[in-house]
């Protein structure tokens, strides 16, 4: 009976029903989204690594890594010294030019490791002499292939003594040792990972205590594949925004809750009477919103998931990503949506019953949060996740200063000058803080966060930008295979018209047990200046990327021992986008003499006055090599760079639209108040037109208000972002520029919000609870 | 300023349909109402008092007959106007009192009273609206919100707006129904003699026999619609 009646009430007020449901529905579009372009992303960035490594979280790395350590190690771990161990095993892994291809070869003791992984060992073809190669490399070795891997592009995976002999290496050699160490939470850590893509990106990451001596090195293998552990940094960066939506339709939902209450409590005070209990009553209008919550959760899942291959098409453009619609996103889908409207529902319930609540108990935890906030700004241990946290506790205190600001300036308000219409308009924004402080609380929020977004994203254009104009100081760049590259230098009629060739040789070396990426070439005043290094760098100085500095952990004129070399570190370079740790030395250092053979060809770079006509006589003699002019190069990185970020500022519009619908709901749910009003200002002679540009007055009134919270707001956004996030996540810092344009952009879009939420009339005429006049 | 100036009412008639019923809330009633004349209006709940008022003010549509109002010898007629015509010449040349809810909450006393000026672009009458409520007893409450003020002064408020332009026309639907009889005896003198003295056609509609007979003229309201006019 009474379920019924609440059914019946919720299609007799078919607009806030349909507002609450397209709200609810953006927000799990959102989630979900997010979830899907994160699940594609991350099954591509598990590609990364080998699966036969994928097991390992841990490498021990030392000098000289002889087969000797490998057993000794082994018998301590058998007689129980080393508890957090599970398993271990040898590796070899080193970068080898067979048949003129670059290969990555990965040696692994077959024996200990056959029956799990990847190996396909049915098919008779098994031998220990032959190898597994992805498919790009099927055609090209003259090797007995066992089988096609899964892998990234160039791998090669055998047993231990075949890589031995194709690296040309002595029996006893090892690259590694891989470890498999117990986690604590292991199983929490995937669930959590299901919940908020990237959740392990966003941990700090503590070394385990391992008892093993001097000399050896601990790495994790998230610093062994930085590529990865970069892609989960964007992914919970990505998955953190996406909650956003999420957050703001439960203030939605809170905000629709009490607008329907308001309708519905001389009903439910009266059945009170009748002798229905409280509770009962909370649950069966907790129920009918559940219906709603449901049908949004299903909108939402079709939703987000048109959205995802939108967003992915978007960010990785001519992929084609296959979606899917596991178990995981439905659950997420509906758990969310679900909770989101029973919480939601049940604050606006409870509110209503009992009337704000006096205590200082909210403030006091706020008060707690913001300083537990302000230490994980501080303190870097506290990772990727202490950033966000420091965001959430601000973005919460901020919410609740929207009522007590409303208060103040309902009582200033009566200094408002100018027509009596446009007074009447503005302090209707400012007069009704219990109704309005939730929905523009979400309002400001999102504002605020468009602008911590856009400072950052600019901030970081600009230092982006920047970078781009050191390091694009040549006209023309080749890449390609060593021996393409050797030609072109070698054939003089191409290059004649170059005023500059400059060439640079790369390798891949272990410096404390991290792999880098080593660049040498001739670094004269010119070349150094590309790395925003004002002098030529000396033959026992070296250059390091800031994610290279972060990850040996060195500062400007500390000292590095590379390959047995002690190098002065000169300077840091902005490397963004780079996905590997990068030092730079001269072509005369003693290091680059004694890698020699090692470092092959990488690219040559040529200045050029007729940079066009260079490029077309490189392409015409050579047709291996990529030729890109700098003019190219800029214009094709801006884009990769705006790409990247369209995911974000699509996030952030699904909010800013839940935002404003919640405005609308709670401007509607005024409209009851103000209708005797308004039919008083009627009697008085105010015609239609000065009714709307009252309602204007009055979006502009709510805009500002959600502006005085979200300008400051959005500027520490910003700085968290630049400062905290950014170094926790990807290792550089960005300087925070605070543009005009980031901060006008998102005013204007929320002012447009709150006006257009204002002015809307529909939906006015919804009559109060089973009719009644 | 002295007006000439006439109400008639002629023959209106005005239903509402509610579903398939039609309820007559109105029918064929006539009347006049001299310059600076009252008239109050009678009748048990739901016999159409407020109808009457909301109609003579253009707020709802007739159905059959006209009113007219007579200024400076221009002739308003309601049924030859539109709806836009009506608030434009209701905001000139009508004022109104509610029983309650008279006052704009977000308004100070002095801005309630000023708005009709404002609205008809008359900055002579401003200083006016302190005099008035200054007369009224409300000299120290003039940039008070009315959500601070007693139902007797939220009334006196609204009479001293009501009267601010001078219109030709007062309605006053139950002005006194909220208040106490100290208060209403107060809110009754201060319409009668405040339309008296600017000569303002009063129109009252009021359940106070009492504040009836203050009148010049009452117009009795059936519950049926029939009406019977009769002299006070
Ligand atoms: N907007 C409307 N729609 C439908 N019916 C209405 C509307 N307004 C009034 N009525 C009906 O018209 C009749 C007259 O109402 P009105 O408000 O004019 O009475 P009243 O004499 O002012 O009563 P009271 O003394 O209680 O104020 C009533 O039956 C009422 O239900
Ligand atoms: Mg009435």
């Amino acid at each position: 009976m009474i379920p019924l009646a609440l059914l019946r009430f919720l299609r007799r007020t078919p607009w806030s029903t349909a507002m609450a449901l397209v709200g609810m529905a953006l927000g799990v579009a959102s989630i979900v989204s997010v979830h899907l372009v994160s699940a594609s992303i991350s099954s591509r960035l598990d590609g990364l690594v080998p699966s036969s490594l994928a097991d390992f979280s841990y490498y021990l790395h030392r000098e000289n890594l002889h087969t000797h350590d490998y057993f000794e190690l082994r018998r301590r771990w058998r007689s129980g010294a080393l508890p957090t161990l599970e398993r271990l095993s040898p590796v070899v892994d080193e970068t080898a030019q067979i048949a003129d291809v670059s290969v990555r070869v990965l040696g692994i003791d077959l024996l200990s490791q056959l029956p799990s992984g990847d190996i396909p060992t049915a098919s008779g073809a098994f031998a220990f002499n032959g190898v597994w190669v992805d498919k790009s490399l099927k055609d090209t070795l003259s090797l007995p292939i066992n089988g096609i891997i899964e892998a990234p592009e160039g791998t090669l995976l055998s047993d231990i003594s075949v890589a031995h002999d194709l690296l040309d290496w002595p029996d006893h050699q090892l690259s590694y040792i891989g470890l498999v160490i117990g986690q604590a939470f292991a199983h929490g850590l995937e669930v959590a990972e299901n919940l908020l893509p990237g959740f392990g990106a966003g941990l700090p990451i503590a070394k385990p205590n391992l008892d093993i001596g001097p000399g050896w090195q601990l790495v994790n293998t998230a610093e062994q594949y930085p590529a990865r552990a970069f892609g989960k940094s964007v992914l919970f960066n990505i998955a953190a925004l996406g909650m956003l939506a999420l957050l703001v339709a439960w203030l939605l939902i809170y905000q629709v809750a009490v607008s329907w209450l308001r309708r519905l409590w001389p009903v439910f005070d009266r059945l009170h009477g009748l002798g229905v209990e409280w509770p009962h009553l909370r649950n069966y209008f907790l129920g009918s919103i559940g219906v709603i919550a449901s049908i949004a959760a299903g909108l939402g899942l079709i939703l987000g998931w048109w959205l995802a291959t939108k967003l992915l098409t978007m960010s990785v453009p001519g992929n084609a990503v296959a979606l899917d619609l596991s178990g995981w996103v439905v659950i997420k889908a509906f758990g969310s949506a679900l909770a989101v409207c029973l919480v939601g529902g049940a604050w606006a319930f409870r509110r209503s019953q009992r009337g704000q609540p006096q205590t200082l108990a909210p403030l006091l935890a706020t008060l707690v949060l913001l300083v537990c906030g302000l230490i994980c700004v501080i303190q870097p241990e506290t990772g990727l996740a202490g950033g966000f946290f420091a965001i959430a506790v601000l973005s919460l205190a901020a919410g609740q200063t929207i009522g007590p600001l409303l208060l103040r300036l309902k009582r200033w308000s009566s200094n408002i000058g100018g027509s009596y219409l446009m007074r009447v308009g503005v302090r209707e924004a400012l007069w009704h803080p219990a109704e309005l402080s939730v929905a523009l609380a979400g309002l400001s929020l999102s504002i605020a966060t468009a602008i911590g977004v856009g400072l950052m994203v600019d901030s970081f254009r600009l230092d982006f930008s920047q970078m781009l104009d050191h390091r694009l100081k040549y006209d023309v760049i080749a890449e390609g295979n060593p021996a393409s590259l050797e030609a072109v230098i070698k054939a003089p009629g191409s290059v004649a018209q170059a005023s500059r060739i400059q060439h640079y040789r790369s390798a891949d070396i272990r410096v404390d047990g991290a792999l880098v990426e080593l660049n040498v070439t001739h670094m004269d005043a010119f070349e150094s200046s590309r790395y925003a290094h004002d002098k030529r760098l000396g033959d026992s100085e070296v250059l390091l990327s800031e994610q290279a500095a972060r990850t040996l952990g060195v500062l400007p004129q500390e000292t590095l021992r590379i390959l047995g070399e002690t190098m002065t570190v000169a300077g840091t370079f902005s490397a963004f986008g780079d996905l590997k740790p990068r030092l730079i030395v001269d072509d005369q250092s003693a290091i680059a003499e004694a890698m020699g053979a090692e470092l092959k060809m990488a690219s040559v770079a040529f200045e050029s006055n007729s940079p066009k006509a260079l490029a077309r006589a490189l392409k015409a003699s050579s047709s291996t090599l990529e030729i890109r002019l700098q003019s190219d190069i800029r214009r094709i990185a801006l884009n990769v760079f705006d790409q990247t970020f369209a995911i974000t500022t699509v996030l952030i519009t699904i909010a800013l639209l839940v935002a404003a619908i919640s405005v609308y709901i709670a401007v509607t749910t005024l409209r009851l108040n103000r209708q005797t009003g308004r039919q008083l200002l009627n009697t008085l002679g105010v015609n239609r037109v000065e009714q709307h540009l009252m309602n204007l007055a009055m979006g502009i009134g709510l805009g500002a208000v959600a502006m005085i919270v979200a300008l400051p707001l959005g500027v520490m956004f910003g700085w968290i972002l630049c400062n905290v996030i950014n170094p926790r996540a990807f290792g550089w810092t960005i300087e925070l520029q605070v543009s005009a344009g980031a901060l006008l952009w998102p005013c204007a879009w929320g002012m447009l919000a709150a006006v257009i939420a204002g002015m809307l009339q529909v939906g006015d005429a919804e009559e109060g609870a089973f009719g009644g006049r | 300023m002295t007006h000439h100036s006439a109400l008639t009412v002629h023959q209106i008639s005005k239903h509402y349909q509610d579903g398939n019923r039609q309820i007559e809330v109105i029918r064929d009633l006539s009347f006049n109402v001299a310059a600076g004349k009252s008239i109050s209006v009678t009748g048990p709940s739901g016999s159409g008092k407020s109808t009457l008022l909301n109609a003579l003010a253009g707020l709802v549509e007739l159905d059959d007959g006209d009113i007219t109002l007579e200024i400076q010898d221009k002739i308003f007629s309601y049924r030859a106007a539109n709806e836009r015509a009506r608030t434009a010449f209701r905001r000139q040349h009508i004022g109104y009192v509610y029983q309650f809810f008279n006052l704009v909450p977000t308004l100070t006393v002095l801005e309630n009273v000023r708005l009709p000026a404002r609205l008809n672009r008359r900055p002579d009458l401003e200083a006016f609206a302190s005099t008035l409520l200054g007369d009224f007893g409300l000299s120290d409450r003039l940039h008070d919100f009315p959500e601070k003020l007693s139902g007797g002064e939220q009334q006196r408020v609204a009479v001293a707006r009501a009267v601010l332009l001078r219109p030709p026309l007062l309605l006053a639907d139950e002005p006194t129904g909220n208040l106490d009889s100290g208060n209403s005896a107060q809110i009754a003198d201060l319409l009668f003699s405040s339309c008296r003295d600017q000569n303002i056609m009063l129109v009252l509609a009021t359940h106070s026999h009492e504040i009836a007979a203050m009148a010049d003229t009452r117009l009795h309201l059936d519950a049926r619609p029939s009406a019977s006019l009769a002299p006070a």
